[in-house]
């Protein structure tokens, strides 16, 4: 076992537990700092596959930039605690969702399980130095021979604004709908 | 890693009918903040549409590859674009008028159908798992957005987060089986995996098999396979009707594209794959027709016979083999007519004040529009499967597909199903021509656009009722040049 | 001439686009002109080319139209085209003639009915669905005419759907046929799997080389295609659409029951009889189920009290007598009994509307008696037509029941004990359809003062199509006499070039033809005619001169026994031995059986439905994370079927 495999476990179990621990929280901002945990976590990892590009990015993105922008809209939302989660779900549906969740896991293992660890090429500290996850690798593969998913990126990421604007933007007589009569029926009719 | 394509070598022309497409979408958007130009926004649409299916058509004998082999356009994927462009273009004509009475015309609605078009058109023009990934997105964030485009209804905006929700979750699945593949594999190109395949089998099988089961459980959320289904009955029932029609359309004729392409023109050497679509096809087109019965809502209904009907197309992934593959083509253009069809007349029925679709709603107008209510019967009676609809043919081809391929019981499970449908499309026949009506005749006021969308899907359901072999032709012309 | 085939069904398509697109737009003399004329049209031009046909030397007697090729893809190749031969001959004549009368007579009986055009538009659509399925030189456009008649008859059973019972037959019609499709369409598609087509001659060409005479396949085609003639001509089990059936106007009860519909399943078995012959087994399923119904519904009519009922039964009967010839592989007899059926059947019924109309729509025959004088043309004419459906020499009916009796006898597939079931059922029809003519007619008057005062004989309308048809139920049957007679059985004759094909023509004794046991036929014949005048003894003793001891016996059946002692014990103790059991026995199939079984089937079906629907509503809750769990007990699933499968 050398430092790489040491390296690997630990980050692989922090970002795994703190995945969990986000999507279990009840408390929202407990949840994003664990996400940004997970994700420093998995910034590790991207770097013992010698993706230092991608490491940063995810970095500077995800846990820089987006994650503040969660805390913003968690504080400006101003949930507290346990405090407006609806409803607690049914024993009976408590029960299935961790039985079909741990089988889930089960099955996962079970299939990379498959494939046997190979540590002697994993890892940095072997890997012979190339400009392999640079920058300028990085850009020049998406530039010429990715440059269609790039671009489509590109296109996804306008849909997202614009449907984002469009469903956030202040609607004129949202206070009284037309149309329909009272809205409490409407609910029970979607919910049969 | 040296063999870098050069940005200059690439064809455009390959793209075009996106590019259409998208630079209209780029238009509208810059109109919007013109009030005084935002008439033009479906204009320019229905023109972008127009143009992008002449494209399309021009496309068809025109098979290449390009972007470094991440686009590859062949007459299989023509052959779709225009399904998503018919059925898109019909959709615009319904929603212009139901938006402009509910209060809700907005441009963005349009660029939105623009965006979604391009999505499903990459889906279909590419063998590449990340590109089809992709288009999947692209695709499917305008659809969450226009589920919940009547803002001021509260099933609207459920419709769209459940959709949006339910669609993540879906997506997350999708990707790890992308990640599996590519595991396996080392590419996303499918003609390079299928070129391996009896390497990767015998080396990652399970990897191999683990990642197909998830991409069939991605792509199989979008056409509403059964157990994935369960969005599909609040999704559509809360979205605005015109935005159902296309909803029960043209992603569903895209996840279809995807999957006709992936799991019979390379996976299906996977023996156990026909078996698994065997039991999500029966599973599917029953649970669909059962909880179609008994529905007092016509959209939820229609929600559940287009869950049956992905059913009934699924019996060509179950089959594989040119012929059934025309069949599912066959099928989807067919069931673009009819389905569309009767959303147009439900769009109609609906913007009479105080309607929901709900089916005592339909009282009546057999005797207040008879014409209207006229088109819905053959509608129904398409949907049904009877002849000389096209309906019929649709079914005849993938059934008798079935039974010529040996999977006899398929055939019949089928032909049951249909049977047992038949009493949900009647009861709207039943109930607009004879159930009594009380109170006043409805008002219907049928504008030009939605004429002529009803003009169109009605010549077309009973047109290739009669002379359905041109079209069984051109479905199998799309597979030869592929071959 | 031939290239006016396609004009046949064409016509009153017209028709009914005419009356369709127009409704309640034009007045009531253009609909019934459009309506009554297109049908007259298309029956003259099937008599011309019922002539032009016959100028024909028989073996030319083959003519196909194609109009345009409908799917011509790949090895699957279907046009729309249209067959005349001598069997869609006869089919045409007697659809479009019988349909026509019907037409006539619907302008009377519905003359003040609102829906008078969609009346109008809808016969003339199942008309034209008709001449289709006859017409057609393929599977899959009969299939198209077939699903079409059933349409139509869904459509006009449930005429007056603000009558919930109404709606209710229709429905039901609908869904019995549905079933029956179901077969048909299995067997087409095993006929199409195996021989690679659906066109009719290219299917009874190829099929001796496709599959073994007598193996599994070719009976499991031939008995999937009879489940949708049991469907569709209502035989044990289906059967039980069509005494409900009533509830449309009577004049589509007329058409239903005479001249369209019903025939369908004899017309389709006729016309692939060479599929048959390659498939003992499946014609003696045939000849069972046909004898048995045949039985067993002259067994519920006499039960019944209703006039249309007992009509409706015994439709149900007589048509279990042209299965019962089909399955004999005497297929003309089938067809000749088919066509006589068609005249006095349509006459009866319109005879029964006639009577209903004069009795201000009341349809219980104990409520009537004596109209004889007050019904002058009905009276006869229906009289005429019972002689017929009764089997008395001379009258259409008797030559073709007789025929079909003696093939049962006789045939090579045939079986002493179906004709004694055939011969009983004779007695039976005799029995409870003079039952109904006394009962109506003759006897006390038993209707209220009102009714009685209302009393009329129809309008000329009416009454014009029932002396037609009545002429018919005699002359009728005289092209197909025995040659025990000592003439040519015209129709056998006209019939052969279609019922003797290349194959099995060599083998023997197949299509049995009469005269090779001359003193047994008499002696059959005899023994008939005899069963059938004791039965009109019987019944006139019982519903005219002692209506009494009908309803002594009837009080008797129904437990209340204190008329065992009586004048009549003798005679009584005679009947009931006989009668009792087969009334209780009709009783038990009409309200255990028919109700119970299969409406509880039916209904039970619907429950299932409906009941996993119950269960599946539960999956969809509304709640987002309930469908997740679903969503991901799919994924499971769906993997661990990958992974460890």
């Amino acid at each position: 076992m050398n430092l790489d495999t040491i390296v690997f476990l630990v980050s692989a179990v922090v970002a795994v537990f703190s995945a969990t621990m986000m999507i279990s929280q009840r408390n929202t901002v407990a949840s994003v700092l664990y996400l940004i945990l997970s994700l420093l976590a998995q910034a590790v990892l991207y770097i013992q596959l010698s993706a230092l590009f991608l490491s940063a990015v995810l970095i500077i993105v995800y846990a820089g930039a987006i994650m503040v922008l969660f805390l913003f809209v968690v504080m400006l939302l101003n949930l507290r605690g346990n405090q407006d989660l609806g409803d607690k779900p049914s024993p009976v549906s408590r029960i299935t969702k961790y039985l079909v969740s741990i089988l889930l896991v089960v099955e996962l293992v079970f299939i990379i399980r498959g494939i046997g660890f190979d540590t002697g090429t994993v890892g940095i500290m072997t890997l012979a130095a190339d400009d392999f996850g640079s920058v300028a690798a990085v850009a020049r593969i998406l530039f010429t021979n990715y440059l269609y998913p790039f671009e489509l990126t590109g296109v996804l990421l306008l849909v997202a604004i614009v449907g984002a604007v469009v469903v956030s933007k202040r609607e004129k007589s949202y206070e009284t709908p037309a149309g329909s009569g009272n809205m409490p029926d409407d609910r029970k009719k979607v919910e049969i | 890693m040296t063999d870098y394509v050069s940005i200059l070598s690439i064809d455009l022309s390959l793209v075009a009918p996106e590019l259409v497409l998208l630079a209209a979408a780029a238009l509208i958007l810059l109109f919007i903040p013109l009030r005084k130009m935002v008439f033009l926004a479906p204009v320019i649409a229905a023109l972008a549409f127009i143009l992008s299916f002449y494209l399309a058509v021009g496309q068809w004998h025109y098979s290449g590859s390009g972007f470094a082999g991440l686009v590859t356009c062949d007459s299989f994927g023509v052959m779709f674009k225009l399904i998503f462009l018919l059925a898109s273009f019909l959709s615009l004509l319904i929603a212009r008028r139901f938006f402009v009475i509910k209060g809700i015309d907005k441009p963005e609605f349009y660029a939105l159908l623009l965006f979604s078009v391009i999505g499903m058109m990459v889906m279909a023009n590419t063998v590449d798992l990340v590109v089809m990934f992709l288009g999947l997105e692209i695709m499917s964030i305008p659809l969450y957005v226009m589920a919940a485009f009547n803002r001021r209804s509260l099933e609207s905006n459920e419709a769209g987060i459940k959709y949006f929700i339910m669609g993540a979750f879906a997506s997350a699945f999708l990707l790890m089986g992308i990640a599996f593949i590519y595991g396996a594999a080392e590419t996303t190109d499918f003609r390079r995996i299928v070129a391996d395949f009896s390497y990767i089998v015998a080396n990652y099988r399970i990897y191999l098999y683990a990642g197909t089961a998830l991409i069939l459980v991605g792509f199989g959320f979008k056409v509403a396979i059964v157990p994935f289904h369960t969005w599909v009955p609040d999704v559509y029932q809360g979205a605005p009707t015109p935005v159902t029609g296309f909803f029960s359309v043209a992603p569903k004729a895209a996840g279809f594209a995807v999957m006709l392409r992936i799991f019979l023109y390379g996976f299906e050497r996977i023996e156990l794959l026909a078996d698994i679509f065997w039991v999500l096809a029966v599973l599917t087109m029953t649970v669909g027709n059962i909880m179609a019965l008994r529905q007092d809502n016509v959209k939820r209904m229609l929600a559940y016979s287009s869950i049956a009907h992905a059913g009934y197309i699924m019996i060509a992934l179950v089959v594989g083999g040119s012929e059934a593959i025309s069949a599912a083509m066959f099928y989807l253009v067919a069931y673009t007519f009819f389905n569309i069809g009767a959303f147009a007349v439900v769009t109609i029925l609906e913007t009479r004040s105080g309607c929901k679709s709900d089916f005592v709603e339909l009282a009546g107008i057999g005797k207040a529009t008879p014409y209207l209510s006229a088109v819905l019967a053959l509608f129904m009676f398409a949907l049904a499967g009877f002849p000389p609809t096209v309906g019929f043919f649709g079914k005849f081809y993938l059934f008798s597909a079935a039974v010529k391929a040996g999977y006899i019981w398929l055939a019949v499970i089928g032909v049951m199903n249909s049977f047992v449908s038949v009493y949900y499309y009647l009861r709207v026949i039943k109930t607009s021509y004879m159930d009594p009506y009380e109170g006043q005749p409805a008002v219907v006021k049928l504008v030009p656009s939605i004429f002529l969308v009803l003009i169109i899907t009605a010549v077309g359901t009973l047109g290739l009722g009669f002379f359905p072999q041109k079209l069984l032709e051109l479905s199998q012309a799309a597979l030869f040049a592929f071959l | 001439m031939f290239d006016y085939i396609f004009l046949v069904p064409l016509i009153p398509l017209l028709g009914f686009i005419f009356n369709g697109l127009l409704i309640g737009r034009v007045p009531r003399p253009l609909i019934s002109l459009v309506g009554c004329l297109t049908v007259g049209v298309s029956f003259i031009l099937s008599v011309f080319l019922f002539f032009a046909l016959k100028s024909l030397p028989a073996e030319a007697r083959f003519i196909e139209q194609v109009l345009f090729s409908w799917i011509p893809a790949g090895s699957f190749q279907v046009d729309v085209a249209f067959l005349l031969d001598p069997l869609s001959a006869v089919m045409i004549l007697v659809v479009s003639g019988v349909g026509f009368l019907i037409h006539v007579y619907s302008v009377g009986y519905m003359h003040s009915d609102p829906g008078y055009g969609r009346y109008f538009a809808f016969l003339n659509l199942f008309t034209f669905s008709m001449l289709t399925l006859v017409l057609a030189n393929n599977f899959l456009l009969m299939f198209v005419g077939w699903e079409g008649v059933g349409l139509c008859s869904y459509l006009l059973i449930g005429f007056w759907f603000e009558k919930k019972s109404a709606s209710d037959a229709g429905k039901k019609a609908f869904i019995v046929n549905r079933i029956g499709d179901f077969g048909f369409l299995l067997g087409m598609f095993l006929i199409f799997w195996q021989v690679g087509s659906l066109h009719f001659d290219t299917v009874m060409k190829t099929a001796p080389l496709v599959f073994t005479a007598g193996g599994g396949l070719i009976t499991a085609a031939c008995i999937l295609l009879f489940v949708g003639a049991i469907g569709k001509s209502a035989q044990i089990p289906l059967y039980v659409w069509l005494p409900d059936a009533m509830e449309g106007p009577t004049p589509v009860s007329a058409l239903i029951h005479a001249a369209t519909m019903v025939t369908a399943g004899v017309y389709m078995i006729a016309r692939t009889h060479d599929l048959y012959l390659m498939a003992p087994d499946a014609l003696m399923v045939v000849a069972v189920i046909g004898a048995a119904t045949a039985f067993f519904a002259a067994t519920i009519g006499l039960a019944q009290n209703d006039i249309k009922r007992v009509l409706a039964y015994s439709t149900v009967s007589q048509l279990g007598y042209m299965f019962l010839a089909c399955g004999v592989a005497s297929f003309a007899a089938g067809i000749f009994h088919l066509m006589t059926h068609a005249f006095f059947k349509a006459l009866l019924f319109l005879g029964a509307g006639s009577v209903i109309h004069a009795m201000s729509a009341e349809q219980n025959m104990r409520k009537m008696g004596g109209l004889k004088k007050y019904l002058p043309i009905t009276y006869p004419t229906m009289l005429v037509a019972t002689l017929a459906i009764a089997g008395i020499p001379g009258f259409s009916g008797f030559f073709s029941k007789d025929e079909i009796l003696w093939k049962s006898f006789s045939s090579h597939y045939g079986h002493p004990f179906l004709w004694v079931i055939g011969f009983v059922t004779a007695g039976l029809t005799a029995f409870y359809m003079f039952r109904l003519i006394y009962l109506t007619f003759h006897g006390q008057e038993r209707m209220d003062d009102k009714t009685r005062h209302h009393l009329h004989e129809s309008p000329r309308t009416m009454t014009v199509p029932l002396v037609i048809l009545a002429v018919l139920s005699v002359v009728g049957g005289w092209v197909g006499m025995p040659h025990l007679f000592g003439v040519t059985n015209y129709f056998e004759h006209w019939m052969e070039p279609v019922m003797t094909p290349g194959y099995n023509a060599s083998e023997g004794p197949l299509l049995a033809s009469g005269g090779s046991d001359t003193g047994m036929e008499i002696l059959l014949m005899v023994l008939s005619v005899g069963l059938v005048l004791a039965a009109i003894y019987a019944a006139r003793y019982y519903y005219q001169k002692n209506i009494q001891a009908a309803t002594a016996l009837r009080e008797k059946l129904s437990g209340l026994n204190k008329l065992l002692v009586n004048k009549y014990y003798v005679d009584e103790i005679y009947g009931a031995v006989i009668v009792r059991p087969v009334v209780y026995g009709s009783i038990f199939l009409w309200k255990v059986v028919d109700v119970v079984l299969i409406d509880g089937l039916a209904n039970g079906l619907a429950t299932i439905a409906r009941d996993m629907a119950e269960v599946l509503r539960h999956m969809q809750s509304g709640q987002v994370r309930r469908y997740a769990t679903l969503f991901v007990t799919g994924v499971l699933l769906v993997i661990a079927y990958f992974v460890f499968g």
